[in-house]
């Protein structure tokens, strides 16, 4: 396996009684995407927020790069992990350079500039432009020029396809592909399960906050545990290039 | 345009008063200073209208870091209570014999009521859940209401001078007081503080407006960065209302205009907030001492006739925003 950069082991997060995440191992490496799966409800989120270090897990830790996340300067931590969260709305109405600022802000000295950056994200016509007069695909791109401003190397992005036409998230996910390519660690929470298996090395299922299964795309789908985790009976359609799409089938729930 | 206000503010303030003067008249007092009412224009109107556009430029401040720091655009120090909790903590300075001396209990309690206050509004708030506007201008309204009443009583049962008490009750409904030059000195001086300590925030409120989680994720630390927000805005207030006593609405309005005209990042918003809140305040502050010759009328009166309906217009908007 490629080098392990990011890494939770053990994790255990408890929210009002009731275990989220429960002794969950994980690991994101150069070079890979990792796709964590699971019906609503199953932790993915919360795996996401612990391995970022937005909560702090009731046990086992998270390394980054080898030293306990905990340990991380706040500002170099914030420079090497970029996070796409599920929900983004800004509650001022900032134009598009604006937001590209804060997100370069982090950078440092070897930060792109600005109109580089906006070129990247094919964002150059729109810089001018504020949040609330975007569509729904300038919004994804901005935000993700944001977040992947000072080209960290690990990046978690939770359900970022979620209010994309089915265009809009193919590019957001070949483009979470592409950082890999580049070297970068990418973990990204999906609920398509043909987008995940197209994008990912790797697939993580999750149900009720475990682990059920954590392997490459075609062993997950081919699992009878996808099944019974999403109370469905899936159909797996052969395609012609060696690989499989799912409709969902039956409900067994 | 914005960096004028404070000018057309000053001349407005200069010119209005019980004896409202044209701008010749005031030119031959200014160039002919030995005359007794060139005096009186230098040795009170003056140092009135400028200690005016300090507290106006104080209170836009406050605002805009309030705003910044719940995101919400109606939050303003008078809503919130900060500005009831410190008129409490100034109205005990100003009744009880303290063991300390006036110059220092009066800046202190003030500054202790309004922290005090901003955190009893903000726990009430997020008892809902989250800090919503509505949330957070009830509480707003409960905690105020409360100090009010706190502050009657306490002026009614410690007062045994009626000197004290009238001045308290002008002070509460706000009204510049008119300093010596080397009290204005120290206000000129709170003021530049104040607007250095609002751009040393400015960056940690940006990214406070993209979310607590991306906020977070872009290294603010954000329980401390809150804290520490609400503690300088607790600060500016109590500096303002021990200056300026209650004054509502400016700290709404000024950083709202300032948010139109420059848009929602605070390094440049705060210095145009507070160049609108000075220039705000210096022509409301002459408007209350022009209007009923020779009597003065509390200057947030009219700020309140001025900033109620704008108020309403903002949370209208706010209300379709959803």
């Amino acid at each position: 396996m490629a080098e392990v950069v990011l890494e939770g082991r053990g994790l255990h997060f408890t929210a009002g009684g009731s275990p989220l995440v429960h002794g969950v191992s994980t690991a994101l490496a150069r070079g890979a995407v990792l796709g964590i799966i699971g019906p609503n409800g199953a932790g993915k989120s919360t795996l996401v927020k612990l391995l970022i270090g937005q909560l702090s897990p009731a046990s086992g830790g998270v390394t980054l790069m080898g030293r306990p996340l905990p340990d991380w300067p706040r500002r170099e931590r914030a420079a090497l992990i970029g996070h796409l969260p599920q929900h983004f709305e800004p509650h001022w109405d900032y134009r598009v350079d604006e937001l590209l600022r804060l997100g370069l802000d982090r950078a440092g000295r070897n930060a792109p500039g600005l109109e580089a950056l906006a070129g990247h994200f094919g964002l150059g016509a729109i810089l001018k432009r504020h949040w609330s007069t975007l569509s729904g695909g300038e919004r994804a791109r901005a935000l993700a020029a944001a977040v992947l401003a000072p080209d960290p190397p690990v990046v978690l992005a939770d359900e970022p396809a979620a209010a994309l036409d089915v265009g809009q998230a193919a590019s957001l996910m070949a483009r979470l592909r592409r950082l890999a390519d580049g070297g970068a660690a990418v973990a990204v929470v999906v609920h398509d399960l043909n987008l995940a298996a197209r994008w990912c090395d790797r697939l993580l299922l999750m149900e009720s906050g475990r682990a059920v299964i954590e392997a490459d795309p075609a062993e997950v789908l081919q699992s009878p545990e996808l099944d019974r985790v999403f109370a469905t009976r899936f159909q797996r359609i052969p395609l012609p290039d060696g690989g499989m799409v799912l409709a969902p089938g039956e409900s067994t729930g | 345009m914005i960096f004028l206000l404070p000018v057309i503010g000053l001349a407005a303030g200069l010119l209005l008063g019980a004896e409202t003067l044209s701008p010749a008249e005031m030119l031959a007092l200014i160039t002919d200073p030995a005359t007794p009412m060139s005096h009186l224009i230098l040795q009170w109107r003056v140092p009135r209208v400028l200690a005016a556009g300090c507290v106006g430029a104080l209170l836009a401040l406050g605002g805009a870091i309030f705003q910044g720091v719940f995101r919400n655009p109606l939050a303003e120090p008078y809503l919130l209570g900060s500005a009831g909790g410190a008129a409490v903590g100034a109205t005990v300075a100003l009744l009880v014999v303290l063991p300390v001396p006036a110059a220092l209990a009066l800046p202190l309690l003030a500054f202790l009521g309004a922290w005090g206050a901003t955190w009893l509004v903000l726990a009430m708030a997020r008892l809902t859940g989250r800090a919503s506007i509505a949330a957070l201008l009830l509480a707003g309204v409960a905690v105020a209401a409360v100090l009010a009443a706190l502050r009657s009583f306490l002026m009614l049962a410690l007062s045994d001078e009626t000197v004290s008490l009238q001045a308290v009750l002008s002070w509460a409904l706000g009204g510049v007081q008119t300093p010596s030059w080397p009290e204005l000195a120290l206000l000129a001086a709170l003021t530049v503080a104040a607007v250095a300590l609002g751009q040393s925030l400015s960056r940690g409120l940006d990214l406070l407006g993209l979310g607590e989680g991306v906020a977070e994720s872009f290294g603010l630390p954000v329980r401390r960065f809150v804290a520490l927000a609400v503690l300088a805005a607790a600060f500016i207030v109590a500096v303002s209302t021990v200056w300026g006593g209650l004054v509502g609405f400016v700290g709404l309005m000024a950083p709202h205009i300032a948010r139109w005209r420059h848009g929602p990042l605070h390094r440049g918003l705060m210095p145009r907030a507070a160049a609108i809140g000075a220039g705000l305040v210096m022509l409301c502050d002459g408007l209350a001492r022009a209007v009923l010759p020779p009597a003065e009328i509390p200057l947030g009166l009219v700020t309140a006739l001025i900033g109620g309906p704008f108020f309403l217009l903002v949370l209208a908007r706010e209300v379709r925003r959803g």
